[in-house]
């Protein structure tokens, strides 16, 4: 083997700051063989994504770096502009986490597709038009004369991703820097861009710097993998064994966050009366679709589902599967078309419209929701949220009770007081998560629905989040209620299982049911698409586009072919 | 950690750092605070009667006796100028805090009742964009006769289709923010979620727009008295003063019109550093 | 029917009924003043002959809206009624005095377009001094209205140094032109400052937009980048600003016409504000408010046009 095609070594980034240069990458240093494939893994502000962005030359402004980068064995530091340039479009290619955000949306694909054909290598519009089908065509995108004349938004996010690979494989790149380029798409689209990539390497020499917070996806799409921690790459690992040779602390939590295979949880005995209970749930949207005509989009289907008290109920499903549209009709955020909604014994079918009764029903079920910081007014204290929560319930209350209530709701999301007095802007992101469940208990409710409530969270955060819910189910015996993605969460806190596709149930039962031995086709295809060791992604487009057919429609997106 | 919240974690320690050494904000508050005791105590100021005629010679240059000259009418300029301060800041004050009120209030009331009330409100408001604020003064002055009055009230319901849309904006996407699903969902009674959540909220976007506003309705009213529909003569304000003096720079006496524009001038500079510093201010809030 | 000529159609509705409620506004807010008469006679003191005359003329003994209809309609036929203050019928006022409010608008835009746009387009992309600069001379120039910039211009070029004339609008092509440079710039100052900043940050968000990532990665020329992402995605933003500020051009001149005794539309509606005479007020605010309506539609078309995925649906493509 020749000369590396890419080689980190002690590379140091800088922010600008306030007073001086803030260092956040600490000599960093890895390299990517000739059709080696490397795997970065870190969770957020790890540096692993302003690594490759200073390899691509993407840093903000203000930003400087130390040390040293080659390519092909050639140093970065030392060429011009112009050379630097020239490096860049022909023998790097990089796909980024937000492909509708890194594709500009006045252009067609076509004119994307050719563009650098056309400006950087000189060939001919029409001989780059053809190329460019022909790359469309490899990355498996069916009709791609079609496809050249259309913009982003009419194509859907797997397969703009798509795109945005074909496009950088037009000009021969020998390194593909991926940067979390999966973490965007739904579990079963991730497992094909993954199936993608691999044919791509295996029909050409292309080398890969694979950047994710996923250490299991690095595991099996790897040779190598390269583990950062605060700024610092903290262990290299053999992708093959890594499971065995792993030395530091920080990757043994990352794995046993994301290769969980503890088993399901199991089910208590089912109470007499359920908590909750939905029957023949039906909410449908008018939306616009491709061609600007109205069209009926049915988020939520003929759902029925019952949650026992103190039990505790996961629904999972990709995007446009309805999960949260159900989540938020129980909670009267939204109003039904049909079907009756019955909680503690009331009939909650209609969203209250009065004070009074709204209060009521906050008293029974409470929420969390997926993104902390959004669901926390950033101009409030810890406490003043916390005071505001429990003085909806006890209006009369003396101040010193109140205050013994929010250090008791404090207590019991393992929050110190001492952060009474911060804002959300200064807590971590699993701190606020911890503020908003707190808020939520402060009703001291007999159902939690918890939407997507640890998706925004890193790994590690995650299982502290999930063990934390976990043991508060067990401490209040309230009922929760998960909706997610994530079939890993279902397996650490759901004894129930329901699996949600374009508004319908695919399938239901116990935990040990679902993830053990599942008997729908879909949820097969869900736990086959999750990394795990010795996974290999596999591209079943063909027979699964006539079976299931993505199912998010809106003004956005359009159904794959 | 991605690179938008890195750059948006460095913004607020490099705004603080450069509102410390930033001395225009500095001077621009010192001028305002000048231009506001000046508006208050300025017929206390004023060395001579402003109305008084021909206490110096007839357009004459700057002097010891008069230090902005003397203009067409031998009147004191000086004198003019700061007795004229009161109706030139004043008058936008009011143009401001009127169409605040208005805009906010019809936006508030579009937010609150929703349904044919905000559609109504949208077209009314559509309808006042559809006439440039100079035509609505020059109908509300012929309509009403000159001075002040009408042309504070016509720019006042001029100005309400940009403070009322930017209210509405604001406040629409203030509510569908996760924060107040969750407030409802806590059984948090809508009145409380109103003036505990969305009014902060909108506080520093109001005042930003409020600055900015200044700026245009003291230009705005300044070329309304400069065309002879504001402040009616002899009375002094700023605007009709640069008018009356055109004569007299063609006679080569610019003082009459050139002390009272670079008051204008200097006034919404000042208000145009002022209103930028607080609308990052507001942007800062919105993080 | 695509969506396109739907979207046309729907905002060519919504801009017809706009100037018809502008309209009544217009004429009605005379019932405001509780007087119409005296209104409508101007600071004349109303003798018996004269209100005859104004209850004749304007059929005042008919209910209001069918004085309205008639009023409305024969404007859109070219009759603008008659001026008590001028005697003669309003369109022979406002036909001669439109061409030069038109010649002296577009030389504005000429100038707002090129130092305006320029400006903007130097501070985004030639580093921190040019940018500094610019802020500088926008911050300067946001404070520097058409009066004081036209009475600066009238003592310098004017008056000083004599280089351009004063007062009056000129004859023939180039004497015309001559006339109307100073009164141009004095417009266009304020707003070169304004459409300068809206350039600026309409590009700045574009250069630190992800999709420009992409096409630096690729390694793309800059001057292309600059072309086909940065500049062309701003664009319709800037356009749409522009619009609406090239439409309050027409009530803005008024400012530069009295200011160098230039005999504009503009000019006129003052003098007739300032007499009282409503009806050439009123004829030229439906004119003006037409104009601006219509040009802000032209300019969201023009917009829409550049940016497919603006029209709902994106079946514009």
């Amino acid at each position: 083997m020749n000369a590396p095609v890419l080689e980190i070594e002690g590379l140091d980034v800088f922010a600008a700051g306030a007073d001086g240069p803030r260092q956040l990458v600490f000599g960093s240093t890895l390299s990517v063989g000739r059709g080696e494939a490397v795997g970065l893994v870190g969770e957020s502000g790890s540096g692993k994504t302003l690594t490759v962005r200073a390899v691509a030359g993407l840093l903000p402004d203000g930003f400087t770096t130390s040390g040293t980068i080659r390519i092909d064995g050639r140093d970065l530091g030392a060429m011009s502009g112009r050379e630097l340039r020239d490096v860049r479009a022909r023998r790097l290619g990089m796909v980024f986490q937000t492909p509708r955000a890194h594709l500009n949306p006045l252009r067609t694909i076509g004119d994307f597709m050719t563009e650098a054909l056309v400006h950087v290598a000189d060939v001919k519009p029409d001989a780059a038009a053809k190329r460019a089908m022909d790359l469309l065509d490899e990355v498996g995108i069916t009709d791609p004369a079609r496809r050249m004349l259309q913009h982003p938004a009419e194509l859907s996010g797997g397969l703009l991703q798509r795109v945005m690979i074909a496009a950088t494989l037009a000009m021969d790149p020998d390194l593909l820097l991926a940067d979390e380029i999966t973490t965007a798409l739904d579990v079963t689209t991730q497992e094909e861009v993954m199936a993608v990539i691999a044919d791509l390497r295996a029909h050409r020499e292309l080398s890969l710097l694979f950047i994710t917070h996923d250490l299991a996806l690095a595991g099996a799409v790897c040779d190598r993998v390269n583990v950062m921690q605060h700024g610092r790459i903290v262990e290299t690992l053999r992708a093959a064994t890594m499971r065995q040779d792993a030395r530091g602390d920080y990757t043994r939590v990352l794995m046993s966050a994301s290769l969980d295979e503890a088993p399901p949880i199991e089910a208590d005995a089912p109470a007499s009366h359920p908590i909750m209970t939905l029957a023949n749930l039906r909410k449908a949207y008018q939306v616009r679709g491709a061609n600007g005509r109205r069209e009926t989009l049915v988020a939520v289907d003929d759902v029925s589902m019952e949650l026992a008290p103190g039990g505790s109920l996961g629904i999972v499903g990709e995007s446009g599967s309805g999960k949260s549209t159900t989540a938020r009709l129980l909670l009267g955020l939204e109003r039904a078309d049909g079907g009756t909604i019955t909680v503690d014994g009331e009939d909650w079918s209609v969203p209250a419209r009065r004070g009074a009764e709204r209060r009521r029903r906050a008293k029974i079920a409470q929420m969390v929701f997926q993104d902390p910081y959004q669901s926390l007014d950033r101009r409030q204290t810890v406490r003043q949220c916390l005071v505001e929560a429990v003085r909806v319930h006890r209006p009369r209350d003396a101040k010193v009770a109140v205050e013994a209530r929010v250090a008791e709701l404090m207590s019991q999301v393992r929050l110190d007081t001492s952060l009474l007095d911060s804002r959300p802007r200064a807590l971590s992101g699993g701190q606020r998560q911890r503020v908003a469940i707190a808020r939520a208990l402060a009703a001291d409710p007999v159902l939690l629905v918890l939407d997507e409530a640890v998706s925004a969270l890193d790994v590690t955060t995650q299982v502290e989040i999930l063990t934390l819910l976990d043991s508060i189910r067990r401490e209040t015996g309230v009922a929760l209620l998960m909706i997610t993605h994530d079939l890993t969460v279902i397996r650490r806190l759901c004894d129930q299982v329901v699996v949600m596709r374009q508004g319908r149930i695919e399938e239901r039962g116990t935990a040990a049911q679902i993830l053990d031995d599942p008997s729908a086709e879909y949820t097969r295809l869900l736990l086959d698409s999750i990394p795990r060791e010795g996974w290999t992604p596999r591209r079943r487009r063909l027979g699964r586009t006539q079976s299931l057919p993505t199912a998010t429609r809106s003004s956005a997106m359009v159904p794959d072919a | 950690m991605s690179v938008a919240q890195i750059a948006q974690g460095a913004v607020p320690a490099g705004a603080r750092r450069a509102a410390k050494r930033d001395w225009t904000f500095v001077v621009a508050l010192a001028v305002l605070a000048v231009v506001v005791i000046v508006a208050v105590a300025g017929p206390w100021l004023a060395p001579y009667d402003p109305y008084e005629l021909y206490v110096g010679p007839v357009n004459s240059a700057p002097s010891a006796a008069h230090l902005f000259g003397a203009d067409d009418l031998g009147r004191d300029i000086l004198s003019r100028v700061l007795v004229g301060a009161g109706a030139s800041v004043f008058a936008p004050v009011v143009v401001v805090l009127l169409s605040t009120l208005l805009g906010v209030g019809l936006a508030l009331a579009a937010a609150w009742f929703g349904g044919w009330v905000s559609g109504g409100i949208a077209r009314l408001v559509d309808v006042i964009f559809a006439i440039p604020g100079l035509v609505i003064a020059v109908l509300a002055v012929t309509l009403f006769g000159k001075g002040l009055v009408a042309p504070v009230v016509a720019l006042a319901i001029a100005y309400v289709p940009v403070v009322g849309r930017l209210t509405r904006t604001a406040a629409s996407r203030e509510l569908g923010k996760p924060y107040i699903a969750a407030l409802r969902v806590q059984g948090v009674s809508s009145l409380a979620i109103c003036f505990r959540h969305l009014v902060p909220a909108m506080i520093p976007i109001v005042a930003a727009q409020m600055a900015v506003g200044f700026g245009y309705a003291m230009l705005d009213l300044a070329a309304i008295s400069f065309l002879g529909l504001g402040q009616q003569p002899p009375a002094p304000d700023w605007g009709s003063m640069i008018s009356s003096g055109q004569a007299s720079i063609l006679a080569g006496a610019p003082e009459q019109s050139i002390f009272p524009a670079i008051l204008v001038v200097v006034t919404v500079l000042a208000v145009g550093i002022v209103g930028a510093r607080v609308t990052v201010w507001a942007e800062e809030k919105e993080r | 029917m695509n969506t396109l000529t739907r979207m046309l159609l729907g905002r060519l509705g919504g801009l017809l009924l706009t100037l018809l409620l502008a309209s009544i506004v217009i004429y009605s807010a005379v019932l405001l003043t509780g007087d119409p008469i005296a209104a409508l006679a101007g600071g004349a003191k109303p003798t018996p002959e004269l209100i005859a005359e104004i209850r004749a003329e304007y059929h005042l003994d008919d209910p209001v809206w069918q004085r309205y209809w008639e009023w409305l309609t024969g404007a859109i036929q070219g009759d603008f009624g008659r001026s008590f203050v001028y005697k003669t019928a309003v369109t022979t006022l406002v036909a001669p005095r439109f061409a030069i409010t038109l010649q002296l608008v577009l030389l504005t835009v000429v100038l707002i377009l090129v130092f305006g746009v320029g400006s903007g387009i130097l501070a985004a992309t030639r580093g921190r001094a040019v940018d500094r600069a610019v802020a500088t001379a926008t911050s300067l120039g946001m404070a520097l209205p058409t009066f004081v910039v036209a009475i600066l211009l009238i003592w310098i070029f004017a008056k000083s140094l004599g280089w351009f004339p004063v007062y009056g609008e000129g004859d023939g092509v180039w004497d015309r032109l001559w006339h109307l440079v100073l009164p141009a710039i004095s417009l266009a100052v304020l707003f070169i400052a304004y459409i300068s900043r809206v350039t600026r940050s309409a590009l700045v968000a574009q250069l630190h937009s992800e999709h420009v990532d992409t096409a630096k990665v690729r390694g793309i020329p800059r001057r292309r980048v600059f072309g086909a992402h940065v500049f062309r995605n701003a664009s319709p933003q800037i356009l749409a600003i522009a619009g609406t500020t090239i439409a309050g051009l027409f009530a803005a001149s008024a400012i530069a016409e009295v200011a160098f005794g230039l005999g504009g539309i503009g000019s006129l509606l003052v003098q007739a504000a300032a007499r009282a005479d409503l009806p050439v007020v009123q004829i030229v605010s439906l004119l003006l408010v037409t104009i601006f309506v219509v040009l802000n539609a032209a300019a969201d078309l023009v917009s829409a046009l550049i940016d497919p995925t603006s029209v709902e649906g994106g079946a514009l493509a």
